[in-house]
């Protein structure tokens, strides 16, 4: 027996109150909510205008990475095959989202703001093997675009996360 | 020798004592304290003081010292950038003045990661760049070899590299051209820089100015793992640090050991690695199959084979080792045939003698030496490349080095060696003389047919060298573990080595040993050759069953160099077929012979035998060298060979350093094997109105090979010299004439 037997009632009183209140459930995926603009999501390998790579393949992002999780195996660029500018690019580039952990770290070891965190996080797979993300997958714009938090756009009804207008 | 006077110096106000001499940086060393230097290398001989990383305020000195140049002396007080601010000052200038120029490509450099003057920078440097206008440029990189490219815009101008060339390798090739801000490190006429040892350039660059080409961008620091191992390509077993990444050999480093290799490497040890990857790598057994080739099979199919082979055979088996198998592997074959077949009979890679246990001494003596005679037909630095720097070293402290051969400061006909031996034994002899009363003379044998050191051991002994704590003689062998493997397979069993006629099996180990002219004729009389080798060399051709062998960077083990010194070996990256060892095991149990497939177990079983209990875990990373045997066998002066008659020049085939089986799979290293041509001395080719650079066809008994001429003024008249690939079949004594 519990030494104040009211107090369960005293419980499911609160409960019953909250049936009656606005949901603050958010439907997702049909609902997004907006994200703040340094969001640490996928990365991204960027490139110069002109198309060539800014990653030299240095690696120092594989050096700052707590996760282990990134794999850089360069090569030399020829005439013929100009990958980047200067003498080096990342012939393989992986990152194995799976153990990443969105530190940002790789992102601030980048002496050529090659590597940036995007703002895609819907990334979940079935296999493992899929969330090894390979140079190309990297370079490309990512499919899904997610919205950037803009206040007017933010409806959150939780007043901690309301941006200070 | 008296001890030296000890002086006490004051480094950042902690008092030390050295001997008096010392140099700074060795003594503040010694007091706890780092001087940090960019060309202060001791190895390259007096300090040259080029690059001002060294400065320190030493007090009653007005200016600034650059560290290195200066020794101990008694009283001295020095204070380094840790406790004086003039000195840190002094280095940060010294370094901002270094960086003025330098790209800061360290993201693509190299040597990022591991760079001296990253970390020096780090920790002396400014913070801060100043250099607002636009650095010197240079074209880069440039291969001043197949195997390293030079940057000269990272150049700091430190001169390790061309004193390496001028005053260690003695080859001079690499130089600096222009003055003061404009100088530049360059090759005469950019031929490529094609030394022995140029290699250890690249290690002594401190920055990334020198590279190596096979190294280019495959991996940094922190993606590596080094393993100590030691060379397995020749006899002198330096120490070496294999770098992998992601299972693969990367690169070679030399792993300091002060008595066998001083830190330097030939370009065979450092660039040869990659001969495991070669496009003709057996990773596979392989079974001939009548008419149809080859045929792969499973290894249990393949052991199931050998099994079968060996049974059939019985004792009438012939084993052919290469002299490049570890001591366990020869043990382990030598246990299972021996022991279990009663199959005694083998081809050993070379003579050997414990003849020179006697007289042993560490490869370092040589650098100590007063006189050292070199007798013998083959030139020190391609057998034993290594030894050739010692001797080196040895005449830049003032030594008299004194070769005797076909190409020596004295010149005998090939083939003399053993007569020179018996000369110098001589009471009258002056050399001999010389010899016998020194404190430190040392005698060394490069050559074939020494009777695995028996010759040399006796004029050493004649000569009472083995009384002498600094004197003694070494014998330079023609297989990385000759003696090694040679002890360990007489170790096994005492049975009798009766010649089996017919021979029903041929076991052919390792790739070297078929290049054997015997063993070829050996594998014409076999009714079966079982084959372990690791490409598709001359073996396969004879074998109707090949197993994969493994390289010396695939295994762990214990190799035995040509001082007596047993080194381990350690496994770098996994073989693409199982070791020797893994089968042989499984093959013994078939047999009733116990063979454990761990090298540590199978050492401990020759260590018993051989080397008084030494235990696997005991041989340190540089490993020592077992002291002199009281008693070892004194053989007799050897008997004179009689000189060859007959018409026509004398033929010495030489076997080049760059050669072999791992080598000729380098492409890298191609530039650096022998080119086709026939050394002649300046008299016969005056003689047969040939200069150099002529086409000459070499002829002996009908056959003729052409090949170019060069002269060599150090070639004894009478005497040519062609490389063993070039030679082909010619026999001793062959006709030069114009083509
Ligand atoms: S975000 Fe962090 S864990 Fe993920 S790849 Fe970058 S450094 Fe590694
Ligand atoms: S190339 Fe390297 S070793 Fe040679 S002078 Fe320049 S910095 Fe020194
Ligand atoms: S280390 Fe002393 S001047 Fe270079």
């Amino acid at each position: 027996m519990s030494p104040q037997p009211l107090g369960s009632l005293h419980g499911f009183a609160v409960t019953f109150r909250q049936i009656f209140r606005k949901p603050i459930t958010q439907q997702y995926p049909e609902y997004k909510r907006p994200l703040y603009p340094r969001f640490r999501g996928r990365h991204r390998l960027n490139r110069f205008e002109n198309g060539l790579e800014k990653c030299v393949g240095c690696s120092l992002c594989a050096a700052a990475c707590p996760a282990d999780c990134i794999r850089v195996v360069a090569a030399e660029n020829t005439p013929e095959n100009r990958v980047s500018a200067g003498e080096r690019y990342a012939r393989i580039y992986e990152i194995n989202m799976s153990r990443c952990i969105f530190c940002g770290y790789c992102e601030i070891a980048c002496p050529f703001d090659a590597i940036t965190l995007g703002n895609e996080y819907e990334i979940s797979e079935y296999s493992r093997d899929d969330l090894i993300y390979t140079k190309d997958m990297l370079l490309a714009e990512p499919r899904k675009r997610v919205t950037i938090q803009d206040p007017e756009l933010f409806d959150t009804p939780i007043p901690y996360y309301r941006a200070k207008a | 020798m008296s001890t030296p006077e000890l002086v006490t110096v004051t480094i950042d106000d902690r008092a030390v004592q050295v001997p008096k001499g010392t140099g700074l940086v060795e003594t503040a060393l010694a007091a706890g304290v780092e001087i940090p230097v960019f060309c202060y290398e001791p190895r390259l001989g007096p300090a040259v003081g080029a690059c001002r990383m060294c400065l320190v305020e030493v007090e009653g000195m007005p200016k600034l010292q650059a560290g290195c140049t200066l020794t101990a002396q008694d009283g001295m007080t020095v204070r380094t950038a840790q406790t004086s601010a003039k000195a840190a000052d002094g280095q940060n200038a010294t370094l901002e003045f270094l960086l003025v120029n330098h790209p800061l490509d360290c993201p693509v450099c190299d040597k990022g990661g591991e760079c001296p003057l990253q970390d020096l920078t780090f920790r002396y440097g400014p913070g801060r760049t100043r250099m607002t206008f636009p650095k010197l440029t240079f074209d880069k990189p440039i291969p001043i070899s197949p195997t390293i490219a030079l940057d000269r815009e990272r150049c700091i101008l430190c001169y390790r590299c061309t004193r390496f060339s001028e005053g260690v390798s003695e080859d001079g090739e690499l130089v600096t051209v222009n003055r003061g801000a404009q100088s530049m490190i360059a090759t005469f006429e950019d031929e490529p820089y094609r030394g022995r040892f140029s290699g250890n350039v690249i290690e002594l660059c401190p920055v990334g100015a020198l590279t190596s080409t096979q190294y280019r961008f495959l991996a940094r620091p922190w993606e590596i793992q080094n393993v100590p191992s030691v060379c397995g390509l020749c006899p002198v077993g330096c120490n070496i640090d294999v770098t992998t990444r992601e299972g693969k050999v990367k690169r070679v480093l030399s792993r300091n050991h002060p008595e066998v290799d001083e830190g330097w490497l030939c370009d065979k040890g450092r660039f040869a690695f990659s001969h495991p990857h070669a496009r003709d790598r057996i990773t596979e057994p392989l079974r001939r199959v009548r008419r149809r080739g080859f045929e792969e099979l499973s290894w249990d199919d393949a052991v199931d084979e050998a099994e079968r082979m060996l049974r059939a055979a019985g004792t009438r088996i012939v084993t052919a080792l290469s002299g490049s198998e570890t001591i366990e592997q020869a043990y382990a074959l030598g246990k299972l045939l021996r022991q279990g077949l009663g199959a005694h009979a083998a081809v050993l890679p070379e003579e050997t003698s414990t003849a020179l246990d006697a007289l042993r001494l560490p490869l370092s003596a040589i650098r100590d030496a007063e006189l050292v005679v070199v007798v013998g037909d083959q030139p020190v630095e391609e057998r034993a490349p290594v030894v050739d720097l010692w001797l080196r070293a040895a005449r830049r402290r003032g030594a008299e080095i004194v070769t005797i051969g076909p190409t020596g400061s004295i010149q005998t006909p090939p083939g003399s060696a053993p007569q020179v031996c018996r000369d110098l034994a001589a009471e009258n002899n002056e050399l001999g003389r010389r010899l016998r009363g020194g404190q430190r003379s040392i005698v060394i044998w490069s050559g074939p047919d020494g009777r695995g050191g028996e010759h040399i051991a006796a004029l050493a002994h004649a000569l009472g060298l083995a009384d002498v704590a600094g004197s003694g003689a070494f014998y330079l062998p023609d297989t990385p573990n000759g003696r090694g493997v040679a002890d360990a397979w007489s170790a096994v069993a005492d049975g009798e080595p009766a010649d089996p006629e017919p021979i029903a099996l041929l076991i052919v180990s390792g790739d070297e040993a078929a290049a054997n002219p015997g063993v070829r004729a050996l594998a014409e009389r076999a009714e079966m050759v079982l084959a372990i080798t690791m490409f598709q060399g001359l073996a396969v051709g004879w074998a109707d069953l090949v197993l994969p062998g493994t390289s010396y960077l695939e295994r762990d083990g214990t190799y035995m160099n040509l001082e007596g010194r047993v080194q381990r070996l350690r496994r770098t990256v996994i073989p693409p077929a199982p070791d020797e060892l893994a089968w042989l095991a499984k093959l013994a149990g078939r047999f009733g012979v116990e063979l454990s497939p761990h090298p540590s177990l199978v050492f401990e079983d020759v260590s018993a035998r051989l080397f008084g209990g030494l235990a696997f875990a005991d041989i340190a990373a540089t490993a020592a060298l077992p002291t002199r045997a009281k008693a070892a066998p004194r053989p007799p002066l050897p008997e004179p060979e009689p000189q060859l008659g007959g018409d026509g020049l004398r033929l010495l085939r030489y076997r080049s350093l760059f050669s072999g089986a791992a080598v000729e799979r380098v492409a890298e290293l191609q530039f650096q094997r022998p080119a086709r041509e026939v050394e002649i001395s300046p008299e016969d080719a005056a003689a047969k109105g040939i200069a150099s650079g002529n086409e000459v066809a070499v002829r002996h008994n009908g056959t003729s090979v052409a090949l170019r001429a060069t002269l060599n003024r150090r070639l004894a008249p009478g005497v040519v010299r062609i490389a063993d690939e070039h030679a082909g079949d010619l026999g001793a004594r062959v006709e030069v004439g114009r083509a």
